[in-house]
This record gives structure tokens, C-alpha cells and sequence, in this order.
């Protein structure tokens, strides 16, 4: 949160805990459910993708192949649909007391990273078991990271400010959420896909950053520059526009919540 | 008064526009009909005055008369659609029962939310912990969700928070109708004493009677408009004569 100025830092991590301490707390498993939520997905994902439809995995274990893409998937799809929540689900607030808005948005999205840091521990344990070798090109998933940071955040403010005057939005993202992680390539490798459709996916900016987190962390390789540099760009683009956006529509988010 | 004015409104006004059709199934037959989707009005309008620092200043008027609009602007929650508003120095407004809360926490996390969200940091919500909790008569339940509190309770917790903040100003609305009167008394000895230190207070009421006993000045609203701005006696006999002619 070093791109906050030192007056809110403490109102976000107040907000960041607030979501993260309040989300489980009436149940057994508590937070653990950030853990075993992935990975049952993984394991049903796994069955079908690896036994019953074959989908080749870069060789290495299904298992592993999925975990690489599923777990920055599923924070990119779980910041989206709670940071369009976020100021419809802090009406009172937004109508009460003036900060800027955007720290919502910034404490939702760090929440999710949290849960995402966690679920993550699973993927090193089976990367152990399996002895998955890594190299120095692993360290490649700290920019590709902050790309898929910046580009979640340009989207999430724009989703959030429109979601404010139409609810529609929440509902059409559930939609857009699920076809967009079919044409990302989550459940099978980029090799599978037909050339004359490949330029779907280069359009995509997370079918870029998917493809180059099995990259870095399977191949170890080195992630195909110009793309992840074209997605960088496509971020940047995306966090002006969504902050212009979101300032704009912030004058009149009390009145019309 | 010679010092410079803490809260100056020009000429604001504030134009809402009341929707009423929200969903396509609404609209549409709406729009065959050639209905118009709402109407505009006027929350306020032509409001000019200011306020001191020390001041405290109750607001009256009826339901709709556009005192919690004026409320929003003070806090730079919404900005008006003429005039200038300009508020100098730090606000805390009284956090309405929830708003600042999340029922799953208990009182004790709550109070770092809270007092987060007014503005504090972490050390100065340390320093003032023990106070808040001694002020807002939960020790025993701090560390309890606050789900399990009474509205009494989750008022007092809201309260004890507000008046801790090192604010300049503090924006009262209507909150205290829902604590007992020990704790109403209690509020309004706390209040007293803030005024005292200078901090200026603007309060809500449709309780006359705390109006009265507390404000030495009131701006009396009706339809957006200021109908007086006077000493709180005689805007509150104003007030009282207009409702109860009508």
C-alpha cells in the first residue's frame, strides 16, 4: 500500500481486516474455507479435465498445471464481483462521511490478495511433492503480478461507479466473469487452441498473464516480452481511464446510492 | 464574532432528481406513455449564512426540509448545484446506528473501524481505547459481536467513538432520541463540554426541548429554504406556531 498517502493507510487496513476478520466468522472451518475453496475446485477440475476429457498439461501433473492459472484467476474474478459490491455495500457510509471512495475498491482488492497469498501455500506444497523444478525465472511472477494488480484495479473502479447507478452491472459480470475464464486459457494450455482464434487471446490481457505464470513457474522460462509488455500497457490505460472515470462519477455517489 | 467563519454557504443550492422508474419494466411502459422518468427538484435553495467556530447550531424543520442534505455538504459528502460551500477544519459526523459497523465484529474491533473511518490512526485509537469503552458503559460486553447489542448499546459505542476524534466540528443527527435518558443526559454534559473547548456542533433535532437547552442559534428549514436563522427562541416559537397551525 506504498502508493497511498500515510492518511489512509490506516482506514484501509481497518477495512482490509474488517472484510477478512467479519467473512467466516459464524463458521467451523473459518477462514480455512479461503484454502479448501480452490482446492475442491481443483480437485473436481482435475477429474474432469485429466480423466475424462484428457487435456494435455505441459508435462507436468493436471493438478499443478490448473493450480498455476486457477489461483490468479480466481483473484481476479473474486476482486472484480466484490469490489463492484464494495460502495453499494457501504451505502450508509458513502452517505455520511466524505474519504475517497476509491479505498473501497483498494481494501476489497487487498483482502482478496490476502485470501490468494494463502490459498497459494497448497500449489507450493504440491510443487514440492510433485518436485516441480524452479529457477531463478520464477521470480518473473512478481511484475507479472502487479500487472494483473493494475489491471484488476482499473476494471474494479469502473465496474464499482457504474454498479452504484445500475445494480444491473453485478449481475451481467457473473455472466461476463464465467465466459471470460473459458476464453482464457485456465482449463487447457494455450497450445490447444486453433491459430486462426489465437488472436482472441492475445487481445485478452489475462490469457497473457495466465499463459505467462506457467511460463515463469512450469518452464521456467522466460515469459514472451512483448506480449506481457502490450498487457502492462493495456493496464496502465485501464487504471487512467478507470480513475477518471470514478472521479468523475464521485461527486454525485451520495446521491444517488 | 471576528474570527473567520468554520462553515460558509453562498447562495447554495442543491438540485435532486427524484427517479421513479428504476428497472426496464418500469421504463419502458413509462416511456410508450410518454411519461418523463422523474422530476427535479429543489433540497435546497438560496441558503447563505455561516457559522463560527464554538458555535452550536441546531437544525429544525419538518421531514423533507432538507436537513440531512445539509448535513452532506457540510461533510463534503455531496456537492451542492449552485452556490459555494466552504468548511474549514475537521469533521465527525455521529456515524448513523451500523453505518461505521459490521455486526460480526465485536465492539472492541469496532471501535478501530470506526474511529479508522473518522480519521484517527492507530495510536491515537490505543490512547483513547480505555476511554471510549469507560465512556460508552460496555466493558463488559467490548469483546462481544456487536450483533448481540441492544440499539442502546450500539448507540453509545457510536458516540463514545464520535466525540473522541480531535474534530473541529461535529455533525449530530437526530441520533440521541434512541439512548435512555441517563445516557441522553450524559451526551449532552459531554457535548456542553466540547463547545466549551470551541469545537462547533451542528445538530439535528426534532427534539425541541434539547434544541433549546443546547443551541444558542437555529436555522429553521422548510421546503429547502430558510425561514429564520435566529436565536434558538425564536426560531423554535416560530417553528411550534407553524406546526401547530397545520
Amino acid at each position: 500500500m506504498w502508493f497511498l498517502s500515510a492518511r489512509w493507510r490506516p482506514l484501509v487496513s481497518q477495512l482490509v481486516l474488517r472484510e477478512i476478520k467479519s467473512r467466516y466468522k459464524q463458521s467451523i472451518l473459518g477462514y480455512a474455507w479461503v484454502i479448501l475453496n480452490p482446492f475442491f475446485q481443483m480437485l473436481v477440475m482435475t477429474f474432469v479435465f485429466s480423466l475424462v476429457i484428457r487435456v494435455s498439461s505441459l508435462g507436468v501433473p493436471y493438478a499443478i498445471f490448473l493450480y498455476v492459472a486457477l489461483l490468479p484467476w480466481n483473484l481476479f474474478a473474486n476482486s472484480l464481483t466484490h469490489s463492484t459490491n464494495s460502495l453499494v455495500s457501504n451505502a450508509q457510509l458513502i452517505k455520511k462521511i466524505y474519504f475517497p471512495r476509491e479505498l473501497f475498491v483498494i481494501a476489497t482488492i487487498a483482502a482478496k490478495v490476502v485470501d490468494f497469498t494463502l490459498a497459494s501455500s497448497i500449489l507450493v506444497l504440491f510443487m514440492l511433492y510433485f518436485r516441480v523444478h524452479v529457477n531463478l525465472n520464477l521470480l518473473w511472477v512478481f511484475p507479472i503480478f502487479g500487472i494483473q494488480l493494475l489491471f484488476t484495479y482499473g476494471l474494479a473502479l469502473v465496474l464499482a461507479a457504474l454498479n452504484l447507478l445500475y445494480r444491473d452491472i453485478q449481475y451481467l459480470l457473473n455472466l461476463v466473469i464465467l465466459l471470460w475464464m473459458y476464453l482464457t486459457p485456465v482449463l487447457y494450455p494455450m497450445e490447444m487452441v486453433p491459430d486462426q482464434y489465437r488472436f482472441i487471446f492475445r487481445l485478452n490481457p489475462m490469457a497473457v498473464l495466465i499463459n505467462a505464470y506457467r511460463e515463469v513457474i512450469i518452464n521456467g522460462g522466460v515469459p514472451k516480452l512483448s506480449s506481457l509488455l502490450i498487457a502492462f500497457g493495456t493496464s496502465i490505460l485501464t487504471v487512467l481511464f478507470g480513475t477518471w472515470f470514478f472521479k468523475k462519477l464521485e461527486r454525485i455517489f451520495a446521491d444517488v446510492v | 464574532m471576528s474570527s473567520k467563519p468554520i462553515i460558509t454557504f453562498t447562495q447554495v443550492g442543491k438540485l435532486f432528481y427524484r427517479q421513479e422508474q428504476r428497472t426496464m419494466k418500469e421504463l419502458l411502459p413509462a416511456l410508450f406513455r410518454g411519461k418523463k422518468g422523474g422530476a427535479w427538484f429543489w433540497a435546497l435553495k438560496n441558503l447563505t449564512f455561516s457559522i463560527q467556530p464554538g458555535e452550536s447550531v441546531g437544525i429544525i424543520g419538518k421531514n423533507g426540509a432538507g436537513k440531512s442534505t445539509l448535513l452532506k455538504l457540510i461533510a463534503g459528502v455531496t456537492s451542492p448545484t449552485e452556490g459555494k460551500v466552504f468548511v474549514q477544519g475537521k469533521i465527525s459526523p455521529l456515524i448513523e446506528l451500523g453505518a461505521g459497523f459490521h455486526p460480526e465484529l465485536t465492539g472492541r474491533e469496532n471501535i478501530y473501524l470506526n474511529a479508522a473511518i473518522l480519521g484517527m490512526n492507530r495510536h491515537e485509537i490505543d490512547a483513547f481505547l480505555p476511554a471510549i469503552i469507560d465512556f460508552a458503559e460496555l466493558s463488559e460486553f467490548i469483546d462481544s459481536p456487536v450483533k448481540h447489542y441492544s440499539s442502546g448499546m450500539y448507540l453509545r459505542l457510536a458516540f463514545a467513538v464520535a466525540i473522541h476524534v480531535k474534530a473541529e466540528i461535529l455533525l449530530i443527527d437526530e441520533i440521541l432520541a434512541v439512548g435512555d435518558e441517563a445516557f441522553q443526559l450524559k451526551c449532552l454534559k459531554k457535548l456542553t463540554q466540547l463547545k466549551q473547548q470551541g469545537v462547533t456542533i451542528i445538530f439535528v433535532s426534532h427534539n425541541m426541548q434539547s434544541v433549546l437547552d443546547f443551541c444558542e442559534r437555529v436555522i429553521y428549514l422548510q421546503e429547502g429554504r430558510v425561514v429564520i436563522d435566529s436565536t434558538s427562541h425564536a426560531a423554535i416559537t416560530h417553528y411550534t406556531k407553524d406546526v401547530t397551525r397545520s
